[in-house]
């Protein structure tokens, strides 16, 4: 398990981390939210040493991390991350062995990790002659190569076309499902609602929200209404009680509202103010909380 | 990994990558060929023996005839000689319509009158100098025609010039291939730092944009990165400047423009020795450099102030050059960014004690020592730093 611990990180007048405080576990998929600047990249950057925090703290099993553990970590960069000249297979190799692994295993595992995300015909191609979605392949591999207890991925699934999203999401998964521990961060939230098994929300450099999905929406205290009602809506929307915000998707309302309001209480009210073509109740998806956290 | 591994990793990456790429070859290619270019074009060009096709109106067709015997005596018995052969014509007019034409190189007309045309080269030529000499040759020979003494004047006026030798002992060629040693040295250094300099910079820069140092700096440490790029490309360069130097003996020898004795072995070594020296010197701070920007276009600017380091370095080293005894030359010695291109200019050509160069050589060592630290801790400061351009200082505080 990573134990990321009360970092606090500030460059001149900006705080970057501010009590940044989560945690990752093993076989599971964390995603890792927050609006640009919030400090995902400052926190991913201190689990390998790159930022040196100010204060706080982060354990891996339990101990602080050595330059040792890192070598069992792999790691994406924000962009790229790769030598644009560099042949697939040669960059390959040279990452497992920047991870302490022999020539000729690096040279294997290389091939295996082209040969499994179809890159195998690319294997003397230059990084820089892919395509966009190859080279996020090749930039995933590289941080697979040596085979890592945890991955730490910053926004590995932006410009990615569904297809190498599918690739991506089914790659960290097997990864997951083998124990490992997973981290990336991401503005995609429906992806990583559909993906993720655990989220943490930063918001100026503090945890806002964090934990498993299911139960963090369980816990909310917002549910999502959509609503479609042929009548009055105005005076419908006005009547009812504890409603945090209001939005109209494609012809239909879509409310923020209070955990705490009786839902048949809410029904009756739409009821009463013309025919009810449309009624959702349900928990808040990620957006929701994501937007509640950061608000 | 200790520090020995990842440092051989680093540096034979950037020896496989940067030696077989493209921009690589090409260069060294192209280097090559413009030195061997350099060397044999003028002997290509100019150097061959020509024969003369000289006009006679009246009497001169004699002084032609020496002149080409003379040239063919005093070449060498494998060499070709100039040649001289003589055109007679009737009258002066249809001698120098010939000349315009540029039928013959120049008209002597009844012995007396040498003619050259008005365009032309022959004016103050070799040619020229040997019709003028032969002209003598013949009067005198003429004069002592039918006498005892023709036979010997014949071979005086045949003979060998005066043997020269300077006071000291020291041989003149030797001298010369010393002085042209120094200076194709100093040219030499300075392409090499401007060169593997600005490899450094762009190699450090490109790892920046890409966000790859991350990765490396995520498993390495930044000195195991640094010292890996410098030892990479420091062999890259002295590979091509051997390259450069063979090839440019290849071309005296294979041109046959001048002769190599013995090689002055001393200055050679001490050339390649401060060579490493200089390439180390300022290929870490052209390193450094290349940590403070995130874009290879701001590269160059960051290493502005280094450049015209390098560049005064430089042009301090033709005042050694011209005066390698002289303050310049001296004091240049002791400054670390000028001394690996004075130092071996002194030694070449000028005089140099064991403990002179001993100081040079320790100082020059100590400031890369020096320098290995603070340009390492502003590398290490710079790499993770993105935006415009940092600033050195602020780089080696953010250092930790």
């Amino acid at each position: 398990m990573l134990e990321i611990t009360d970092l606090h990180k500030r460059y001149d007048d900006v705080v970057a981390l501010d009590g940044c405080t989560f945690e990752v576990q093993p076989g599971r998929m964390l995603g890792f939210l927050g609006p640009n600047g919030a400090g995902k990249t400052t926190a991913m950057r201190s689990i390998f040493g790159l930022v040196q925090p100010d204060r706080g703290e982060i354990r891996w099993k339990g101990e602080p991390v050595t330059h040792e553990m890192r070598m069992r970590f792999g790691y994406i960069p924000e962009q790229r991350g790769l030598y644009p000249k560099m042949k697939a297979h040669d960059q390959l190799t040279y990452m497992g062995r920047l991870h302490g692994m022999e020539k000729k295993a690096a040279a294997a595992a290389a091939d295996t990790w082209l040969e499994l995300l179809g890159l195998a015909d690319r294997r003397d191609t230059p990084t820089e002659a892919l395509s966009h979605g190859n080279q996020q392949r090749v930039q995933l591999a590289a941080a697979l190569v040596h085979d890592p207890d945890l991955m730490v991925l910053d926004e590995p699934l932006s410009g990615l076309d569904p297809l190498g999203v599918d690739t991506m999401a089914e790659v960290l998964q097997a990864q997951a499902d083998a124990g490992k521990a997973v981290m990336f961060s991401s503005h995609q939230l429906d992806l990583v609602e559909d993906l993720c098994d655990d989220v943490a929300i930063i918001n100026r450099g503090r945890i806002v929200a964090a934990g498993n999905v299911n139960q963090l929406k369980n816990a909310a205290s917002i549910r999502h209404l959509e609503l479609e009602i042929e009548g009055p809506v105005e005076s419908v929307l006005a009547s009812l009680e504890g409603v945090r915000s209001a939005d109209v998707v494609d012809g239909r309302h879509v409310l923020i509202v209070e955990a705490a309001t009786d839902v048949r209480k809410l029904l009756a009210e739409a009821e009463r103010g013309g025919i009810v073509h449309h009624f959702v109740y349900t928990t808040p998806s990620l957006t929701d909380l994501f937007r509640e956290a950061v608000a | 990994m200790n520090a020995f591994q990842a440092i051989r990793l680093v540096a034979s990456r950037e020896l496989k990558e940067r030696g077989r790429s493209r921009a690589y070859i090409i260069s060294t290619i192209l280097t090559v060929l413009l030195l061997g270019g350099a060397i044999a074009l003028p002997t290509l060009i100019g150097g061959g023996p020509s024969t003369y096709t000289i006009g006679v109106v009246g009497e001169g067709a004699d002084i032609v005839a020496t002149a080409d015997a003379i040239a063919r005596q005093e070449a060498d018995d494998d060499e070709e000689s100039n040649r001289y052969e003589a055109m007679v014509f009737e009258d002066t007019e249809s001698a120098e319509a010939a000349l315009d034409e540029g039928e013959i190189e120049a008209v002597i007309v009844d012995g007396e009158e040498l003619v050259a045309g008005s365009a032309g080269a022959f004016g103050g030529s070799t040619a020229e100098r040997s019709l003028q000499e032969a002209a003598g040759t013949h009067r005198v020979q003429e004069l002592v025609t039918g006498s005892e003494e023709a036979a010997e004047v014949v071979q005086i006026l045949a003979s060998e010039p005066l043997e020269f030798r300077r006071l000291g002992g020291t041989d003149e060629e030797e001298d010369n291939l010393r002085g042209m040693v120094a200076f194709a040295g100093l040219i030499l250094m300075y392409i090499a730092i401007l060169s593997y300099g600005s490899w450094m910079l762009s190699g450090v820069t490109e790892e920046k944009t890409n966000r790859v140092v991350e990765v490396l700096m995520s498993t390495l440490r930044p000195w195991h990165i640094l010292g890996g790029k410098l030892i990479g490309i420091g062999i890259l360069g002295l590979g091509q400047m051997l390259v450069l130097i063979i090839a440019g003996l290849l071309g005296i020898i294979l041109s046959g423009a001048f002769e190599i004795p013995a090689l002055p072995f001393d200055s050679v070594a001490a050339l390649i020795g401060w060579f490493i020296l200089g390439f180390l010197l300022y290929a870490i701070l052209y390193g450094a450099a290349g940590s403070l920007v995130s874009r290879m276009e701001d590269a160059q600017n960051a290493a502005a102030p280094l450049t015209i380091v390098a560049l005064v370095g430089y042009l301090f080293s033709f005042a050694a050059l011209n005066d390698p005894e002289g303050a310049v030359a001296v004091i240049g010695t002791y400054i670390p960014f000028s001394a690996p291109y004075v130092a071996p200019i002194r030694l070449a050509i000028g005089d140099i004690s064991a403990w002179e160069m001993a100081v040079a050589v320790a100082i020059t060592v100590a400031t890369i020592v020096v320098l290995v630290r603070l340009a390492g801790r502003v590398y290490a400061g710079g790499l993770l730093r993105y935006g415009g351009r940092i600033k050195w200082g602020e780089a080696f505080r953010s250092a930790e």
